[in-house]
């Protein structure tokens, strides 16, 4: 850690007199990671590898630089020529100056000792997953683990320097079953085994839940959406409720301001980069901005759009702690709990599809948020409370105007997923909404 | 350049340390990117990557490691890690993993460009945006433009592979990419979006060549009568000629990916998914009618996803994925070539220093015919004609699509009439390659980059195709 800041130190110190502004960001990871196929393993990968990243202002021209290469010598050579470029354009649009350093509380508890020490043999705990889907007797499975240490240095010529260390743990499991698979994850800070059992757990469960296929005719169902298929259409949603999202035009909040109400009262979405159980957190922001928890929805109206303080500036608002220097981020997302019992899901459901995994969620259009999404793993067609059977690869067509509006609720129990489709982690309820258009073709 | 003394010291030292192979590439990638939002600067940046990454196959099982500190400890250090770790988990196997036995390259090579990318100028890229922004609020009439973004990225890509068996493959790649996002807007009929990207390898002409500035706006002009009078799609069934935008993405897609020799055994199952393709239907499945032959090559001069070597050292070469309706031959890697008893065709492909080479498209197009545009549509009645698109997505498997019209027109009595608003394309891989009535042979390629691996790795690629007639189908309409 003390060697990043040192870096970083002296890059500011060769920097600083030819810019007005000088912001180093420096992460070192060193992770394993174990991918799985046909129930052995494919690969192990493993990485050492740190990214340096600058921020550079020069009257108030805005340059951001990455590298992932530890050479200083590489990095000063390349910003040689950012003087002269700084006099050929004109000033940044969205610019405000680095704030005034202030005291950040640092967040405790996000290292964990067992998963340093596994990342050099993950094989048991590899194990401890495939076993969890073999007990349901499934042909195969595939994913991966993950053990990762990260940290984390943020410098600036303002004064301001803080570094900080998490580890990172992130399984995913896929059972097959003949024709038919289940998907579960997790993401986290901690080893917990039970997780991992967890997640083979779900995934064999839901390859095996039901054997039977059904006819399926496109049209309006109640859609029962797993935390992993919630979980992606949520970061979807979080992306475009960063205001740089809305500043370029890829927002459905362009015609929305705070106060307006957005979906369901049910619905209350947090960003929390101060929860270190999940491993997004972050005491400070890319800016040295002290973060903190705040809704981005809350009982249905948007109340935050996720800023740095350029965006904030632009906007005639304070940051949000949520800087990205260009592009404003959230940490960790959180679905607040609903009412409903996982264990009663389907029983209000008359018509309705359960939609257990996701992925290729794709937009038509940003600004209205029409977009579909494509299930995978167990579809299954829900009748007067029961399941029917397996409906098979289907679409989820609509936009999130109508999908958080139509927004029943969501259950109490919830889950921390994090995987190749849900990339902040999240912790997530199951979620209804009724009268949700599902597609598949005719041909 | 590193110091090709410290790849072969890895590779010594990991065959000391018990490995049957050992792969090692050092690559950079390196670049500078200038971005603007209506007509004004966002920022300007560059970006730098370079370190070593080391692939290892011991006691049969397969082990990867990189690093970005390039010097002779660290790099002997991330031997030992992938050489360890895949030994740890080599008991967890039940089958060793074994490569096919392949004549490797011994060669270098770059692409050879009229103006460098390092001679931009960026006063030059400012004034294109700019004029963008200005000449779209001046000549638009009937939409707003609350956003319109323009951004130009140069990407030079330096590798060099060694592998414990003879391979010496040394390339430079330069690749320039424009790219720009409009909203459209009118208070009465809402808004639509358009993503342009323009991206090949080669050096400053492609930007003459392109001609970005003029290219959207006159999309954007089409697009503003599409936003302003477009109508519901017909409900009934009609003829479909799908554009070559579409075209492209969707051979990309649907013959390209299930072709991929690692999906179609599992090896993805997790993440990128699987295929409908399975290894008995190679050759024999007859996936569409005579006109459905999709080609693979990393070999085109100027495409975006060009290469003459792979990273395993293998020559690259163009490949038949699906040949007048038969699915054909499937990309592969050294490892997949093993298992189905053949030969690499050079597919394998890592995005950075840190990936792993694992099997890739490069540029995939649909078979052009040899009819006119004007042939192609002139005895249709009534149909719809797909130009572009913004919504698509496919399954894991590969069967069951979606395209949603962008720029879309009526065809009535063989000439093309009033736009059309959304029209959606849902149909599975087989309902495409067997419904196809006719193709012309326009030929255009579109850049994309591709997704795959965990961690996810984008690699650049076109895809592109004629426009492909389909018998008379169901579009979908939007519900509301």
């Amino acid at each position: 850690m003390s060697m990043d800041l040192e870096l970083g130190r002296k890059i500011i110190e060769n920097l600083k007199n030819k810019f007005d502004e000088v912001a180093v960001s420096i992460v070192t990871r060193d992770n394993v990671m174990v991918k799985l196929w046909n129930t052995e393993p494919s690969v192990v990968q493993s990485w050492k590898i740190t990214d340096i990243s600058l921020r550079l202002a020069k009257d108030r021209r805005l340059f951001l630089l990455e590298f992932s290469t530890k050479d200083p010598e590489t990095l000063l050579k390349d910003v040689e020529q950012l003087p002269s470029i700084a006099k050929k354009i004109e000033e940044a649009e969205i610019y405000a100056p680095l704030p005034e350093p202030s005291i950040v509380r640092p967040v405790e508890g996000g290292i964990d000792p067992n998963v340093l020490s596994a990342r050099n043999e993950p094989g048991k705990l590899v194990y401890k997953m495939i076993d969890a889907a073999l007990k349901y007797n499934v042909d195969r499975v595939a994913g991966t683990l993950t053990l990762g240490h990260e940290t984390r240095s943020i410098l600036n010529s303002r004064g301001f320097e803080a570094s900080e260390s998490k580890t990172i743990i992130e399984a995913y499991l896929r059972s097959f079953k003949g024709e038919f698979s289940g998907h579960w994850a997790y993401g986290g800070t901690k080893l917990d085994e039970s997780k991992l059992v967890e997640v083979g757990d779900r995934a064999g469960y839901l390859a095996t839940v039901s054997n039977k296929k059904v006819e399926f005719t496109p049209g309006k169902y109640t859609v029962v959406l797993s935390p992993l298929v919630v979980g992606n259409l949520i970061n979807y949603l979080t992306f475009m409720a960063s205001a740089m999202a809305v500043i370029m035009g890829f927002s459905m909040f362009l015609k929305y301001k705070p106060g307006d109400r957005v979906a369901a009262e049910a619905l209350t979405l947090l960003d929390k980069p101060r929860d270190t159980t999940l491993p997004g957190f972050a005491s400070f922001d890319d800016e040295g901005v002290e973060t903190f928890d705040k809704p981005i929805i809350e009982n249905g109206r948007l109340v935050n759009l996720l800023h740095n303080v350029s965006t904030a500036s632009k906007m005639g608002v304070k940051s949000t702690g949520n800087a990205g220097w260009m592009f404003p981020r959230s940490w960790n997302l959180e679905l607040s709990p609903g009412e409903l019992s996982e264990k009663d899901l389907f029983k209000d459901v008359d018509k309705g599809v359960f939609f257990s995994n996701n992925w290729y969620t794709r937009y038509q259009n940003y600004a209205e948020g029409v977009f579909s999404t494509v299930s995978r793993d167990a579809t299954l067609y829900v009748e007067n409370g029961e399941v029917v059977g397996q409906v098979g690869r289907v679409r989820l067509s609509t936009s999130f105007p109508i999908l958080l509006t139509n927004t029943t609720g969501c259950t109490r129990e919830r889950y921390d997923v994090m995987w190749w489709e849900v990339r902040t982690p999240s912790r997530i309820p199951y979620l209804v909404a009724r009268e949700i258009m599902v597609t598949r073709p005719e041909i | 350049m590193i110091d090709e003394s410290l790849l072969y010291s890895a590779i010594k030292h990991a065959s000391e340390l018990g490995a049957e192979y050992v792969e090692t590439r050092f690559q950079r990638d390196y670049g500078f990117s200038i971005s603007l939002r209506n007509g004004k600067i966002l920022g300007a940046g560059s970006s730098r990557k370079s370190g070593v990454g080391i692939r290892v196959l011991v006691n049969g099982s397969l082990g990867f490691s990189s690093t970005n500190i390039v010097d002779r400890e660290s790099i002997l250090e991330a031997v030992e890690k992938a050489v360890a770790r895949a030994k740890s988990l080599s008991s967890l196997r039940k089958n060793p993993i074994k490569f096919s036995t392949e004549r490797v390259g011994k060669a270098s090579y770059q692409v050879v460009v009229k103006r460098k990318l390092e001679d931009l100028v960026v006063e030059d890229i400012v004034e294109m945006g700019s004029s963008l922004y200005k000449t779209l609020t001046s000549e638009l009439a009937r939409a707003k433009i609350p956003v319109t973004t323009f951004s130009i990225e140069t990407h030079t890509q330096e590798k060099l592979v060694i592998t414990s068996e003879g391979a010496y493959v040394y390339s430079v790649i330069p690749r320039i990419y424009v790219d720009s996002n409009n909203v459209l807007f009118s208070p009465e009929k809402g808004t639509l979006q358009r993503m342009v990207s323009l991206a090949a390898s080669g050096g400053l002409e492609l930007i003459d060549e392109w001609r970005p500035v003029e290219t959207i706006v006159l999309e954007m002009k089409r697009l503003e009568n599409v936003l302003i009078n477009s109508v519901q799609p017909p409900k009934e069934k009609v003829d479909v000629l799908v554009g070559s935008e579409i075209v492209g993405l969707l051979v990309h897609e649907s013959a390209g990916h299930p072709m991929e020799a690692d999906r179609i055994l599992g090896r993805e199952a997790a993440q990128a998914g699987e295929s409908y393709v399975k290894p008995s239907m190679i050759g024999s499945f007859r996936i569409g009618n005579e006109y459905a032959t999709v080609i693979e090559d990393p070999t085109i001069p100027g495409s975006n996803g060009f290469y003459l070597y792979d990273d395993e050292g293998v020559p690259a070469r163009p490949r038949y994925l699906y040949k007048e309706g038969l699915i054909h031959e499937p990309l592969h890697n050294r490892h997949t070539a093993f298992l189905f008893g053949t030969s690499s065709n050079g597919a394998a492909r890592a995005m950075d220093y840190a990936s792993e080479p694992i099997i890739r498209m490069s540029n995939t197009y649909f078979k052009p015919g040899d009819m006119d545009f004007e042939e192609l549509i002139e005895d249709i009645e009534l149909g719809v004609y797909l130009k572009s698109y913004m919504e698509w997505n496919i399954d894991d498997v590969r069967w069951n699509q979606r395209y949603v019209g962008l720029e879309a027109y009526m065809i009535r009595n063989g000439e093309l009439a009033e736009p059309v608003r959304d029209p959606i394309l849902e149909i599975t891989t087989q309902g495409f390659y067997s419904s196809i009535v006719g193709v012309d042979k326009n030929l255009a390629f579109y850049p994309g980059t591709c997704g795959k691996g965990e961690p996810s790795q984008g690699v650049p690629v076109w895809f592109g195709g004629p426009n492909v007639r389909l018998k008379k189908i169901s579009l979908g309409v939007r519900a509301q």
